[in-house]
């Protein structure tokens, strides 16, 4: 195992719940593992403790079979062969481009430093900008630099906090695919932090859900997405609505009819079924159980947002051809053809 | 990691520390008592007036070159009270005040080292402390000067009391407390005439809005540009507003038989005990009651040298001719705490 | 002020216990706060009697002057300052950009200068300009009186506004148009917009300035001792020099002390809310009012001030200093013993400088402790050291004297004392801009720096110091000019032999010498416009 956590805490004191509450997981050499949730869910402060830039209150750090925290250690960041690169890239502005990707380079020669730093500007894709200093450059140059400068002492593990969140929207989606080929080709293991679903989908080999500072679920992108372990993380990646219902012996009783799905409930327990736009579908139906409320084009589909009559909102995909307009009546039901998640309430 | 720069600074501290320190060190003196080869710093602390004592240290320095002269001016009280405080630790070599309270005040704790410079028999006994731990250089008077073009020979007043009159009400310059002449006057007249009598002549200062500044200088200035009519100063201020050629007259004040007479002091010198460069302090202390040092005094300031045979300039008034008031110096060093009392009861600025 | 802007840094994090930049900032703190409550403790267990004393005569009169005095100059500097501003930075007034340099230049006059220059002009029967209209016309035309509290007031007041000056044209600057427009749209004229919505917007800001101008004037000694108006200071300074018992003068102290510490406490609430309006993407500067006719107006009233605070002083030394220099017994004047000119320059520039060093040294733990680590007791820390604001230097002196013949005796009678006052007094100006440069700098850049293998210390070295190295420059030229211009401190704790050109100028215009005191005064403002130089550069409005 290259990481190992173990029963990580911290409180900050002044606050009523921990940021991270005994969080335990492991990560394997070579492997992308996202860090994903909302604001204020423990995924940063998680990313800092492993950095050495907080100091736990419990639990074990273990990198390359070496602890680096517990209660009784810590080692400091600076002796923890771990890189990072920030939410604003953090170059120092008095240091060149080249400066700033040597500075972690300590007891190198000076060829050595040169043949290094070349090495990353070609992996990073900006030899020319070597002598330039970071003011100069755009908002993804930087990134890519601070990446460079990360990755430059080969560190054991490279912790990446929402490095895109600083850029502009159309940026975002062209600089990450580089990112993600760039730490690849480097063979680095890597903590990616984001609070974008969908960034977390695209970079992560795993991806880690957390919520208050509890890790909800840790598993591939198609395990979290279609298999998630928990309402939250339902809601959160896996872009589900949820329709409330009744187990019974053969499936589960709800406002859309009866879903038929063998199950292990006591009957009469209530329960909320993870629905997508892929799963239900509805016809014109002036007794339905719901209506449009509006329609979201998206090319080759429509997206229908529908409220039942019971409050839920649903949304369902349609192909384009057909069009539904905005009040209509409707009568919804299940589609899908695969077992839905279920979750008690 | 940072408690090793702390290290590193306290040493640096002490070591310019050590190299400022030596400026209050003096060198090594190799000297010679019969006056030849005196070296080091002469550190010379002085209550009077710095252009007052100006050319006398002018002329020392001239006539020593490889002695530095290094001297702290500020008022009386303030450099006795710095005296008192490096009790333990002088730092100077020769104190000079501008009268004869002080000195006698801080002799008897024991700041300052007795030495009878050369011709000390010749000076008059009365500036002279008994045990030659202080020696008077110059006598002066309290007088009030007036302004010719402004008062008539008629109006003149007469005596220290005079000042009370309300005709004068807004029309006399003085200066203030901290001037250490104004104080030794207070001193003295409370042990000439007691002190309700002097609280009141105070208070009737103060109702009089007599004006008072930080110096005799200003004093004399203004009175000579005719912004007053009157001037309570020195006499010697008197001669030197004279000497700039405004037209300005001296009253000699309580001549009368049954008036307090002049109030006089003496500038005083001492050597200070613990003195790091005696030799060059008995050598100045030498100069300045010599002839030559004396005549500095008399012909520069108009100021009457103690030294008996030493030319008064020729516009003073010897003082045979006149009344001098009988201040009895270890009565008026008694009183001095009520001197400041006074000062305060009064408001004196 | 001369603060730029602050960057908010949004991580406030609570960190391991006592961080050891907490013990250095500590000492830092310590250092500033001793001489104070040494004072305090002996005022409080002075003579019950004396204080008695005190209360019955002089008290109520000392308390009396100094407010009036202090509200008198903050209400002028407020007007001057303010005014000035408006017309350099909202207005189409021609020249503006010349102003904004001359009108800030007052600040390397020391305010006794002035006071020295204010008595040589309108001296009764003596002064400048009774002499110039003697055998005029106007001979007999009643000449306002120089002194007492109009003349200390109004001298005051023209070389103490160029700091409401600066802050306010700051201000002014940083100003929104979008506010303006809002306020114009919805239907009030200029005049109710500046009044309801531009003053409130920098009213903050102004007030902790003001403050501050107040807290000067609170220690001011030279300017009321010249102009004879009695405060607290310079009642202080006279039971100093002129009696034989510390007790008295530490009672006075103790009171002026807890007055400035009311004032400094205001101060440090009123800046902790001043909104530093942020210069987002989005923001556009005002547009400058026209003022049509009225244009030549606003020219004079600039050109009248710069004339008053500036140019006629500085005229006037020259003049003088050109008299001086061509009459052969003014230079042998200069002469103190063994002393001459060159020294009281040197004494000046060594013994300021070395205490802009010794001050920026300290402030960096306080402000790294203070940024890095925010908290109750960092906070704490950070005001402690401040309290220098609030200590005249009078009250500075005495308690150096007290403390150090006491404690650190080889100190004594060296120039270091006259050091060490300085750095109490003006350290708190140090940790000001210090914590600003700390404050701008992301502390992203020093984790980013330990994950590169750096060390705390050499993270210190390497990233943090060369990039808050301005601010600490500007620190340090603040407290180097401050200490220039100082002067009752240095009276009291100079060693025999160590003269500034402060001290030369007092002691040789209390003796009437102004042949002397002019080229020593000259030079004293020129020494001191080059630090003032370098801190008006970094002045936003002086950048276009």
């Amino acid at each position: 195992m290259k990481l190992e956590i173990e029963h990580l805490s911290k409180h900050f004191s002044g606050n009523q719940y921990p940021a991270v509450n005994d969080i335990k997981f492991s990560m394997q050499a070579y492997e992308i593992l996202s860090f994903v949730g909302p604001s204020g869910c423990g995924k940063t402060t998680t990313l800092r403790l492993i950095a050495g830039l907080e100091r736990p209150d419990q639990g074990v750090i273990r990198l390359d079979q070496h602890i680096i925290s517990n209660t009784r250690t810590f080692i400091p960041p600076e002796k923890r062969n771990i890189g990072m690169v920030f939410q604003d890239h953090a170059l120092f502005p008095h240091l060149s481009v080249f400066d700033n990707i040597a500075f972690g380079l300590k007891g190198f020669t000076k060829a050595e430093k040169k043949d290094r730093v070349s090495e990353l500007l070609e992996l990073v894709g900006l030899e020319p900008l070597a002598k330039r200093f970071p003011h100069i450059l755009s908002g993804g140059e930087r990134q890519r630099v601070a990446l460079a400068r990360a990755l430059a002492p080969k560190p054991a593990l490279l912790l990446m906090d929402e490095p895109f969140s600083s850029l502009d929207a159309h940026l975002r989606l062209e600089v990450r695919e580089q990112i993600r080929n760039i730490l690849k080709a480097s063979q680095s293991t890597v903590i990616f932090v984001t609070h974008d679903q969908e960034e977390a989908l695209f970079m992560g080999d795993r991806l880690a859900v957390f919520n208050q500072g509890k890790l909800e679920q840790i598993g591939s992108p198609e395990t979290i997405f279609h298999d998630s372990g928990s309402r939250f993380v339902a809601a959160f990646m896996g872009d589900s609505d949820f329709v409330r219902g009744k187990s019974m012996p053969s499936g589960f009783q709800t406002e859309l009819g009866l879903l038929d799905q063998q199950n292990d409930y006591s009957p009469g327990t209530d329960i909320e079924i993870a629905i997508r736009a892929d799963d239900i579908d509805f016809e014109l139906n002036q007794q339905g159980n719901g209506r449009i409320i509006n329609r979201f084009f998206r090319g080759a589909f429509n997206f229908y947002r529908v409220e039942l009559d019971s409050g839920a909102i649903v949304h369902v995909f349609k192909l384009h051809t057909e069009i539904f307009q905005p009040g209509d009546r409707v009568l919804t039901y299940f589609n899908a053809g695969h077992p839905l998640k279920i979750f008690t309430r | 990691m940072l408690h090793k720069l702390l290290p590193v600074l306290a040493t640096l501290t002490l070591i310019l520390s050590a190299c400022a320190g030596s400026t209050s060190q003096p060198d090594p003196i190799s000297s010679n008592q019969n006056g030849n080869i005196l070296s080091g710093k002469l550190i010379i602390y002085s209550g009077r007036s710095e252009p007052l004592i100006q050319p006398v240290l002018a002329a020392y320095q001239a006539k020593n070159p490889q002695i530095e002269v290094l001297l702290k001016s500020g008022s009386n009280s303030q450099m006795a009270n710095t005296l008192l405080e490096e009790k333990a630790n002088p730092q100077a070599d020769v104190f000079i005040t501008t009268e004869v309270f002080t000195a006698h005040a801080l002799s008897q704790e024991g700041i300052f080292q007795p030495y009878e410079p050369a011709g000390y028999q010749n000076l008059p006994d009365a500036y002279k402390a008994y045990d030659a731990s202080w020696v008077g250089l110059t006598q002066r008077m309290r007088v009030i000067m007036y302004n010719k073009d402004l008062v008539s020979q008629d109006e003149l007043p007469h005596s220290m009391f005079d000042l009370t009159d309300p005709r004068w009400k807004g029309q006399i310059a003085a200066a203030g407390s901290t001037n250490a002449s104004m104080q030794a006057q207070i001193a003295s007249m409370i042990q000439l005439v007691g002190q309700d009598q002097t609280e009141a002549w105070l208070k009737g200062l103060m109702e009089n809005e007599v004006t008072f500044f930080g110096g005799h200088s200003d004093v004399r200035k203004a009175v000579g540009a005719g912004e007053f009519k009157l001037g309570l100063v020195n006499h010697y201020y008197y001669y030197l507003q004279l000497g700039e050629g405004s037209n300005v007259g001296i009253i000699y004040p309580d001549q009368a038989s049954g008036e307090m007479g002049i109030i006089s002091n003496a500038t005083t010198a001492a050597i200070i005990n613990g003195s790091r460069n005696p030799d060059a302090a008995r050598d100045f202390l030498d100069f300045l009651v010599s002839a030559e040092g004396q005549k500095i005094f008399a012909e520069g300031n108009y100021e009457y040298p103690l030294l008996p045979g030493i030319a008064l300039h020729p516009d003073l008034v010897p003082t045979d001719g006149l009344k001098m008031a009988n201040i009895e110096l270890a009565q008026v060093v008694e009183n001095f705490d009520a001197t400041f009392v006074l000062i305060d009861m009064a408001n004196l600025p | 002020m001369f603060r730029t802007e602050a960057l908010r840094s949004t991580n406030r994090r609570q960190n391991k216990p006592i961080p050891k930049i907490a013990f250095l900032a500590g000492w830092v703190a310590l250092l500033a706060v001793v001489p104070v409550i040494y004072i305090l403790i002996r005022a409080l267990t002075g003579d019950p009697e004396l204080w008695q004393r005190i209360i019955q005569t002089r008290l109520i009169k000392l308390f009396s002057n100094t407010l009036w005095l202090v509200l008198a100059v903050t209400s002028g500097t407020t007007l001057l300052g303010v005014s000035m501003a408006w017309l350099t930075e909202r207005t189409d007034v021609p020249g503006r950009k010349i102003f904004r340099w001359l009108l800030a230049l007052p600040l390397a006059i020391p305010p006794y200068i002035g006071a020295i220059i204010h008595l040589a002009l309108l001296r009764p029967h003596g002064g400048l300009i009774s002499q110039w209209l003697e055998g005029t016309n106007f001979a007999s035309l009643p000449l306002p009186n120089p002194t007492g509290f109009w003349g200390a007031a109004f001298v005051l007041v023209i070389f103490s506004f160029p700091y409401v000056f600066l802050l306010s044209g700051a201000a002014f600057r940083s100003l929104n148009a979008s506010f303006d427009e809002a306020a114009r749209m919805l239907g009030r004229t200029s005049w109710q917009t500046f009044w309801q919505v531009t003053i409130p917007a920098i009213r903050p800001g102004i007030t902790a300035g003001a403050l501050l101008v107040s807290l000067d004037i609170l220690a001011e000694y030279g300017t009321v001792a010249l102009l004879r108006f009695e405060t607290f200071s310079s009642a202080i300074f006279v039971q100093l020099a002129g009696r034989y018992d510390r007790s008295a003068a530490s009672i006075l102290s103790g009171v002026l002390i807890l007055l400035a510490l009311v004032i400094l406490y205001g101060e440090f609430r009123i800046q902790g809310q001043s909104q530093f309006t942020q210069i987002g993407s989005h923001w556009r500067p005002t547009t400058l009012i026209h003022l049509g006719k009225r244009r030549i107006w606003g020219f004079l009233a600039l050109l009248f001030t710069v004339l008053v605070s500036f140019i006629i002083p500085v005229g006037l030394l020259l003049f003088w200093s050109a008299q001086g220099i061509l009459d052969q017994q003014t230079i042998s004047g200069m002469q103190i013993g063994s002393k001459g000119l060159l020294s009281f320059i040197f004494n000046s520039v060594w013994s300021s400088g070395f205490a802009a060093i010794l001050a920026v040294l300290f402030s960096i733990p306080i402000a790294i402790y203070v940024v890095r680590y925010p908290g109750k007791v960092s906070r704490l820390f950070s005001r402690i050291s401040q309290v220098g604001y609030a200590i005249p230097g009078v009250v500075v002196a005495l308690s150096l004297v007290l403390l150090v013949n006491r404690f650190l005796p080889f100190l004594y009678a060296t120039p270091l004392v006259v050091v060490m006052a300085y750095v109490v007094r003006y350290i708190p100006q140090a940790v000001r801009s210090s914590e600003s440069a700390m404050h701008q700098l992301s502390p992203n850049l020093e984790e980013a720096s330990r994950l590169l293998k750096r060390n705390a210390l050499q993270t210190f070295v390497q990233v943090t110091l060369p990039l808050i190295l301005p601010g600490l420059l500007a620190g340090s030229a603040l407290v180097f000019l401050s200490s220039l211009k100082e002067l009752p401190a240095t009276l009291l704790l100079r060693p025999a032999g160590f003269e500034t050109l402060a001290v030369r100028v007092w002691i040789w215009t209390e003796e009437g010498f102004y042949l002397q005191a002019a080229p020593a005064s000259l030079l004293l403002v020129v020494i001191s416009i080059i630090p003032l130089y370098f801190l008006l550069r970094r002045e936003t409005i002086f950048r276009q």
